[in-house]
C-alpha cells in the first residue's frame, strides 16, 4: 500500500470532495497560492480557482463569519484556521453562531462548515502558536471535533466531517504533517464515533489522542519488553466519544492511563477518565491516571517545552507504578 | 459613659455571626475606629469597628462563638477598672477544677495501654489535650515513650478529658488510670499527678461508669495496634478487588490481620485466598477419643435370660443404659441416653445414676448426653469415627465376648473421664447383678 504524508492526505481529501460537490469551497489565510505555511493546499487553487480557493487578511473572526453565514446559506466552506490557538479569535463565530444555529433556528437553518486547524507543541513556536486547544470546543454541544492521529485518519476523518452537515473542527497536529502512514488509494471514509484498538494488550489501556497516539504505541513497545502488554486505543473523534470501545478495554485490563496535549487540567483527559470512573468503576484495579501537557503557558525554551508534554518515558513510568499497585499522585 | 459592644446586624437574611477573632483583649484602651473583632457571614468575612472610645471590658464572647444579632458581647468603658469578665454568651460557667483529693469525675478511664512485651510501666512524654477539651476518639490524647520509640496513644472514644491523672514526666504501670473522658462537657474537671495520690489504684475501683478502656487480651502485636494507631474504620482496596472479594466470600480484613500493605489490588485475592483456605470454616474431623475394651459376654447375657422369662423384667435397653449411667460421672444429675438397638431408638434417663434406666416416651423433649449403639445382634464386627456428635458407645459381640467401643470429641469428655467411664462400664457388664441392686 502507498505511504503518504499528512500534508498530502488531506491535500487529497479536499481535493477530493471539491470535484465531488462544488458547493465546497476553502478559505483561509495563505491557502491559496501560498498553500498555507505547511504547504497543505498546494495545488488547489490552480484546480478550483479563487472563487472556491478564497485568500484572506489577517481577519480570523471575519472570514469565520463569512463562513457561517455561506454555510447556513447553501455552501459548504472548509475554513483553514493557521494555528489552532487563534480559535480565541473566533470562538463567538464558532461556538455562539455555528454551534447553536441549528438548535436555535429550529432545524431549518445548517451549518455544514469544517474548521481545519492544527494543535500540538515542541515546534518552537512559543505559547501562543503551540496550543491545543480541542478540549475548549468539545466543551460546546453543536459542535463536533476529530483529532487525527495519522495520515489515514487525517483523509479519512476529514472526507467524513466535510460531509457531515454540522459544523466539525478537525485538530491536525502541526508536528506529524510530513509523517507518513499507509493510505489506501480511493475513496476513505472513517466514521464518527468509532474508536481505533491500535494495539491489543492485556494489562493497561493506554488511551491517547492525535500526536499521543504514536506515544502511547512507543510506550506499549518499551512496557512489552518489560513483560507489560498494553492496549493502545485512538478514539479518533472526541466528540462523539466511543465510550465502547474504551469500556471494553478498561473492563480486560483494570488499568487505563489516558495521554493527550492538551493542558492536564479540566481536559480532554479528565472528561475520559470520569466516563471510565463512572462506567467502569467495578473494574479499575486502579485509579484513571491522567496525562496532559502541564499547566503551564508552552515555553520557547526547547528544554523546557520539551517537559512540558507527555513523552514516551513519562508514559512508562506511570505505567509501571500502576502495574506495582502504587499510590500515584499525579494532580 | 458605658457603651454596649453589640454583633452587628450582617445581612439581610443573617440573624447570627460567628465571632471568628477578637483584635483587642479585655482591658485595651481602643479608639473611634480601631478594629474590634472579627466576624463571618455568608458571603465575607468582616472587622467591626468600635464606635466609641474608652477601655474593651465585660468581654463575653469568645472566638468561635456564634452569636445572635443585637447581643451585647462587650462594652467600651470609660476605665479599665470595670474590666470584670462575665460567662461568655456560648457557654455557662467554665468548669471549675476539683480538688485533688476529690473523688474523680464520672467518664470512661483511659489506661496506661501494654506497650512491649517486657514493658510494665510507660513514660508520659506529654498530653496533646487538656482538661475541659473535646476530644474524639482517633485523636490522639497523649504520647508515651517506649523502650523504642515515643508512641502516640489515641483516646478511643469521643467525648471530652474530664480528668488528667498523671502529669507529662511521670512514668505510669501499665494498667492503671492515665485519664477520664467524660461524654458530656463536664462541670467539674481535674488535673493531678500520680504523686498527688499516696496509694494509686492499680484497678480502677474508682467512680467510673463504665470498665476502663484495656487491651484485649491476645498476642501483643495486636494490642499494639489497635491502641496505638490512630483507628481506621475503611480498608483501602481497588474496586474491582472488593467486588471480586465480595463475589468469591473472601474478607479483606483478613489480609489486614494478616499484615498485607494496603492499598489492596487483584493481585492481592491470591493471598487472600491462602489465608481463607487455611483456616476452615467448619471443623470437619475433629479430634476424637476412641476406647475400645473386652469382657466376657457371660454373666450379661445369663442375667437377661434370667429376666426375660419374666414378663415384666426390664428391658436390655434399661439395664444398659443403668449400667451406663452408673459408671457416667455425672455428679448426681440425670443421665439421657440414647439407646439404640435394631434402628430404634429409646431415651432412657438414669436419675441419680443408680439402678435401671427409665425408658422416656418418644415425645420426650430431651437432649441425649450419651449414645449406646447396640449392635450386639447385628453383623458389624468394628466401627470407627461412627458417632454424629454425642459421645457413643457401641457394644459388639464376638463369639462370647462383648467389644465396647468408646467414641467421644476431644473437648466433650476428658481422657480422664472417658478412660473411668470405660473401664467402670466394662467392670458393670460383667458384674452386672451387683451393680443393678
Amino acid at each position: 500500500m502507498r505511504e503518504i504524508t499528512l500534508s498530502t492526505a488531506v491535500n487529497e481529501a479536499i481535493a477530493e470532495e471539491m470535484r465531488r460537490d462544488e458547493t465546497i469551497f476553502l478559505i483561509g489565510e495563505d491557502v491559496a497560492e501560498a498553500g498555507t505555511p505547511f504547504k497543505i493546499t498546494s495545488g488547489l487553487v490552480e484546480e478550483f480557482g479563487t472563487d472556491r480557493v478564497i485568500d484572506t487578511p489577517i481577519a480570523e473572526p471575519g472570514f469565520m463569519g463569512i463562513a457561517v453565514g455561506a454555510a447556513m446559506t447553501g455552501s459548504r466552506p472548509i475554513v483553514d484556521l493557521m494555528f489552532g490557538d487563534f480559535i480565541f479569535l473566533i470562538m463567538d463565530q464558532l461556538c455562539n453562531q455555528a454551534a447553536k444555529t441549528h438548535y436555535m433556528s429550529g432545524g431549518k437553518l445548517n451549518v455544514p462548515l469544517v474548521l481545519r486547524t492544527n494543535m500540538g507543541a515542541t515546534r518552537r513556536s512559543a505559547a501562543q502558536h503551540s496550543q491545543s486547544l480541542h478540549a475548549i470546543v468539545a466543551h460546546i454541544p453543536g459542535l463536533k471535533v476529530a483529532m487525527p492521529s495519522s495520515a489515514l485518519e487525517a483523509k479519512g476523518l476529514l472526507k467524513t466531517a466535510i460531509r457531515d452537515n454540522n459544523p466539525v473542527v478537525i485538530f491536525e497536529d502541526k508536528l506529524m504533517y510530513q509523517d507518513k502512514a499507509e493510505v489506501p488509494e480511493g475513496e476513505l471514509l472513517i466514521p464518527f464515533g468509532v474508536a481505533n484498538v491500535k494495539r491489543e494488550g492485556s494489562d493497561i489501556t493506554l488511551v491517547g489522542t492525535s500526536s499521543m497516539v504514536q506515544v502511547a504505541e512507543k510506550a506499549a513497545e518499551i512496557l512489552a519488553a518489560e513483560g507489560i502488554s498494553a492496549e493502545v486505543i485512538d478514539p479518533r473523534t472526541i466528540v462523539p466519544l466511543d465510550m465502547d470501545t474504551i469500556n471494553t478495554s478498561v473492563r480486560k485490563t483494570s488499568r487505563c492511563i489516558v495521554i493527550d496535549e492538551g493542558h492536564q487540567s479540566f481536559g480532554i483527559t479528565s472528561e475520559i477518565a470520569s466516563r471510565i470512573m463512572e462506567q467502569s468503576f467495578y473494574h479499575l484495579d486502579g485509579p484513571v491516571i491522567r496525562m496532559g501537557a502541564m499547566d503551564v503557558p508552552i515555553p520557547f525554551s526547547p528544554a523546557l517545552e520539551d517537559i512540558t508534554v507527555p513523552t514516551p518515558e513519562g508514559v512508562v513510568a506511570v505505567a509501571r507504578r500502576l502495574m506495582a499497585g502504587e499510590m500515584i499522585n499525579v494532580s | 459613659m458605658s457603651h454596649d459592644v453589640i454583633m452587628p446586624a450582617l445581612g439581610m437574611a443573617q440573624d447570627s455571626g460567628l465571632l471568628v477573632s477578637w483584635f483587642k483583649q479585655s482591658g485595651d484602651a481602643v479608639a473611634i475606629g480601631d478594629a474590634l473583632f472579627e466576624v463571618e457571614t455568608d458571603k465575607a468575612t468582616m472587622e467591626v469597628e468600635a464606635q466609641h472610645a474608652g477601655f474593651l471590658t465585660q468581654v463575653a464572647a469568645k472566638s468561635g462563638d456564634e452569636v445572635p444579632v443585637g447581643q451585647v458581647i462587650a462594652v467600651i468603658a470609660a476605665s479599665q477598672d470595670a474590666a470584670v469578665p462575665i460567662a461568655s454568651v456560648a457557654e455557662e460557667q467554665p468548669p471549675q477544677f476539683a480538688a485533688k483529693e476529690d473523688a474523680l469525675p464520672e467518664g470512661q478511664s483511659i489506661i496506661m495501654p501494654a506497650l512491649g512485651m517486657t514493658q510494665d510501666t510507660g513514660l508520659l512524654v506529654n498530653w496533646l489535650k487538656q482538661p475541659g477539651d473535646a476530644v474524639s476518639a482517633d485523636e490522639v490524647l497523649f504520647e508515651v515513650e517506649t523502650d523504642k520509640s515515643t508512641m502516640e496513644v489515641t483516646a478511643g472514644v469521643d467525648g471530652f478529658v474530664a480528668a488528667l491523672l498523671a502529669a507529662a514526666g511521670e512514668d505510669v504501670p501499665v494498667g492503671h488510670d492515665v485519664a477520664i473522658i467524660s461524654s458530656a462537657k463536664p462541670e467539674t474537671l481535674m488535673q493531678r499527678t500520680r504523686g498527688d495520690v499516696p496509694t494509686p489504684a492499680a484497678a480502677p475501683s474508682l467512680p467510673a461508669t463504665q470498665s476502663p478502656v484495656a487491651p484485649p487480651p491476645g498476642d501483643l502485636k495486636r494490642t499494639e495496634k489497635r491502641q496505638l494507631q490512630p483507628k481506621s474504620s475503611r480498608i483501602l482496596a481497588s474496586p474491582k478487588t472488593r467486588r471480586l472479594a465480595y463475589e468469591r466470600g473472601l474478607d479483606l480484613q483478613k489480609l489486614v490481620e494478616a499484615g498485607h500493605v494496603q492499598p489492596y489490588h487483584v493481585s492481592d485475592l491470591a493471598a487472600l485466598q491462602n489465608i481463607s483456605a487455611d483456616t476452615p470454616v467448619s471443623i470437619a474431623a475433629p479430634a476424637l477419643r476412641r476406647l475400645t475394651a473386652k469382657i466376657s459376654a457371660v454373666p450379661f447375657g445369663e442375667i437377661m435370660s434370667f429376666v426375660s422369662e419374666k414378663s415384666s423384667g426390664p428391658t436390655a435397653g434399661a439395664v444398659i443404659s443403668g449400667l451406663a449411667a452408673g459408671a457416667w460421672a455425672s455428679g448426681g444429675s440425670d443421665l439421657i441416653v440414647a439407646y439404640r438397638h435394631f434402628s430404634t431408638t429409646q431415651l432412657f434417663s438414669n436419675p441419680h445414676g443408680i439402678g435401671l434406666g427409665k425408658a422416656l416416651p418418644d415425645q420426650a423433649n430431651v437432649e441425649a448426653q450419651l449414645l449406646i449403639n447396640d449392635l450386639r445382634q447385628s453383623a458389624i464386627s468394628s466401627i470407627e469415627n461412627c458417632s454424629d456428635g454425642l459421645p457413643t458407645l457401641t457394644i459388639l459381640s464376638q463369639g462370647d465376648q462383648f467389644s465396647f467401643t468408646f467414641e467421644c470429641g476431644a473437648g466433650q469428655i476428658s481422657a480422664d473421664a472417658a478412660l473411668s467411664f470405660l473401664t467402670e462400664f466394662a467392670g458393670r457388664m460383667e458384674q452386672p447383678l451387683r451393680h443393678l441392686l
